[in-house]
């Protein structure tokens, strides 16, 4: 097994272009959909509404961007227009004297959370107004300031039932999550072809006469695969976690166990897809079709939260990518435990022992 | 040593081995000629325990490998008729990893890696990445990868196809020094009669799944004992010619040759002169002509009425 497992390691290193340019892609494609060049800040175009004060309206973008994830940059009106029109940017936001309209072009995910905002830096601001105004004390911002620094009363909420987490959209985990595993289906079952090459070459009736058993030869193959697809995912998180400061949360550790489940049923599920063709050619014709359906399916190019098809959110059951995706979200926005996340990586394993006993019994069937 | 008893095979209702018996005693070289689709390749993957008979047995030194494969495939050395290579790898690397497989490890693995390039004449080479070897060097690293752990029994199925004279002639003297020299047991495959004739001490015949004649060489040309080939070299094809020969009683069988012509006919039957007779009629340029012992190959023709390599 041992034997087996370093030998695909070492054809690897003769030809590593395809791992590498899969691992590329996957670099490629987060750095590119995460706007990774932005200071990890969501530009927002906004522009004065024609009877506002300009000043007056700088004022309030200045408190837009004291906080939160968004920058608010003042435009014309007809270049946010422009900037709608041409599909540059999704929804801009168009500010009054004491007042705000989001303009939308095309739904996004991340409209709720920015009008949320929005809503309250605006909400806060005229209130307090309101009472500088009726009291006329022109020291009673001062003093709510202070009494939010060291409040009173600390208020903890939580529900005895429906305790299920409002959706929370992150861009930037979102495509990093998404991304990295679609990709690594392709490096993994694409490495299942060694198998398929061996049968082809003759060399896999060598080892099969040889005093190798025949379990060794799967595993040997399988753990590189495993691997490959492992190491890969892992080297993605790493870099854009510590190479670009993305926020994965608190519990790395147990992201790397939802990496090797994930892995697992994607190697099973090559293995299920080797089983099923005849030939090493139909397989790498299948490989880009069942990929790109798991990855659409599996909400890894957008969250299936904002999927309203019940068709598509059962079959998105289906997808070992959703619970993957699930698991790995649960851990870095919402910060499950490892309890919490049971479940998913539960399914993971069963689909990947389903598959692998159906395709290695399908391969040794065919002979 | 090795033996099979009543060997069959079916392929989906398809008859591909039916009945076979064959024996190889230790140290013999034995040749299992045939033409494509003969059987030959099915029978040797049953004996290499890769294909399970539908019927029938293979025994080692009388114990049946069936149950227990695991007993002939430490002794057994198989040379596949495709190059089954690890081709983006060097032979050297190549060859440890077979040795490897065999439990062979450190210095042993090492030295014996090299005794067997060596043996290949490929020792100056054996840093080259295989993609990049003639077809002949492939074939002979072929051969090594089922020599690292010295099997006493090598089954090649049809190891020189399709690479140059001297290559093959490389392999046959290589596979010969192994039998002679190491007394390694070699069931030889192959469609090349001459390499048979060559190499083996005895010789099985299969045609359509089944042994037709087994012997050794002089015991299967004894068949043709009471006949002899006539060599008709001519310029050119002459169908008129052949027709005629063809339609004559007195000649056995007419081949079509390279070179023109092959007749068997009964010994001594001294049909020279008609034979010249009807190539002047026929206006045929005769270039050379001769009379030979039969052949393994005039054998084959007798017993199945077909060449070899139809």
């Amino acid at each position: 097994m041992k034997s087996v497992y370093l030998l695909q390691w070492q054809r690897f290193r003769r030809t590593p272009v395809m791992v590498v340019s899969f691992f590329l892609l996957t670099v490629l494609f987060v750095f590119t959909l995460a706007g990774v060049d932005r200071n990890q800040q969501q530009t927002v175009s906004t522009f004065a509404n024609e009877s506002a004060d300009e000043e007056k309206v700088k004022a309030w973008i200045g408190q837009l961007n004291e906080e939160g994830e968004y920058h608010f940059i003042l435009k014309g009106e007809q270049d946010v227009q422009n900037e709608l029109q041409e599909g540059r940017v999704n929804f801009a936001l168009s500010i009054d004297d004491d007042n705000f309209q989001m303009i939308v072009a095309t739904d996004d995910p991340r409209r709720v959370s920015l009008e949320g905002h929005v809503h309250q830096v605006f909400r806060n601001e005229l209130r307090l107004r309101e009472v500088e105004e009726a009291f006329d004390d022109e020291s009673f911002r001062n003093e709510v300031e202070e009494a939010k620094d060291s409040p009173v009363l600390t208020v903890n909420t939580e529900a005895l039932a429906g305790n299920e987490e409002a959706f929370i959209y992150d861009n930037q985990l979102q495509t990093l999550f998404g991304m990295t595993l679609f990709f690594s289906i392709y490096t993994m079952m694409f490495s299942l072809l060694n198998v398929a090459e061996e049968k082809r070459w003759g060399t896999w009736d060598r080892l099969i006469i040889s005093p190798l058993r025949k379990w060794q030869l799967y595993i040997g193959h399988l753990l590189y695969c495993f691997t490959i697809g492992y190491a890969q995912i892992l080297v993605v998180f790493l870099l854009f976690k510590f190479g670009l400061g993305f926020d994965l949360g608190e519990r790395f550790g147990t992201m790397l166990l939802v990496i090797g489940c994930y892995a697992f049923a994607i190697v099973a599920l090559g293995m299920l897809l080797m089983g099923l063709v005849k030939s090493s050619q139909q397989l790498q014709a299948v490989i880009p079709i069942v990929a790109t359906a798991i990855a659409m399916l599996g909400g890894a190019f957008w969250p299936v939260e904002i999927v309203t098809n019940d068709i598509v959110l059962f079959f998105s059951q289906g997808m070992p990518i959703f619970y993957a995706l699930e698991a790995l979200k649960g851990l870095a926005i919402y910060d499950r435990t490892f309890q919490e996340i049971a479940q998913p990586l539960s399914f993971l394993l069963l689909f990947g022992v389903v598959c692998m006993g159906i395709g290695v019994n399908l391969m040794e069937r065919r002979g | 040593m090795l033996e099979t008893e009543e060997l069959r095979k079916v392929y989906k209702g398809k008859v591909a081995v039916n009945g076979v018996n064959l024996f190889l005693e230790r140290g013999e070289s034995v040749g299992l000629l045939g033409p494509n689709g003969a059987g030959k390749s099915t029978t040797i993957s049953m004996i290499a325990s890769l294909v399970s008979p539908t019927e029938g047995d293979v025994r080692l030194n009388g114990k049946s490998v069936l149950k227990n494969p695991n007993t002939i495939r430490e002794v057994l050395g198989i040379v596949p008729q495709e190059i089954a290579l690890y081709p983006e790898l060097t032979a050297y690397e190549n060859l440890k990893f077979f040795g490897r497989i065999y439990g062979l490890k450190g210095k042993k693995l090492e030295s014996r890696v090299q005794e067997v390039l060596s043996l290949l004449g490929l020792s100056d080479r054996q840093k080259d990445i295989v993609n990049t070897y003639s077809g002949g060097m492939k074939r002979r690293i072929n051969i090594g990868a089922a020599l690292l752990h010295n099997p006493e029994i090598l089954i090649m199925d049809e190891p020189t196809v399709g690479i140059d004279p001297q290559s093959r002639s490389y392999i046959l003297d290589m596979v010969r020094q192994l039998n002679e020299e190491k007394e390694i047991t070699v069931l030889y495959t192959s469609h090349y009669m001459e390499e048979v004739e060559r190499l083996c001490d005895r010789v099985y015949v299969m045609d359509h799944g089944q042994v037709i004649a087994s012997g050794t060489k002089n015991e299967l040309k004894s068949i043709l004992s009471s006949e002899e080939a006539i060599l008709i070299e001519l310029d050119r094809e002459y169908p008129s010619l052949t027709r005629e020969l063809k339609g004559d009683e007195t000649i056995l069988q007419t081949l079509e040759t390279n070179k023109g012509l092959k007749l068997i006919v009964p010994k001594g039957s001294r049909l020279l002169g008609k034979v010249f007779h009807i190539a002047e009629r026929h206006e045929a340029q005769v270039i050379n002509i001769s009379v030979q012992e039969p052949t393994l190959e005039d054998v084959f023709l007798h017993l199945t009425g077909r060449k070899l390599r139809d």
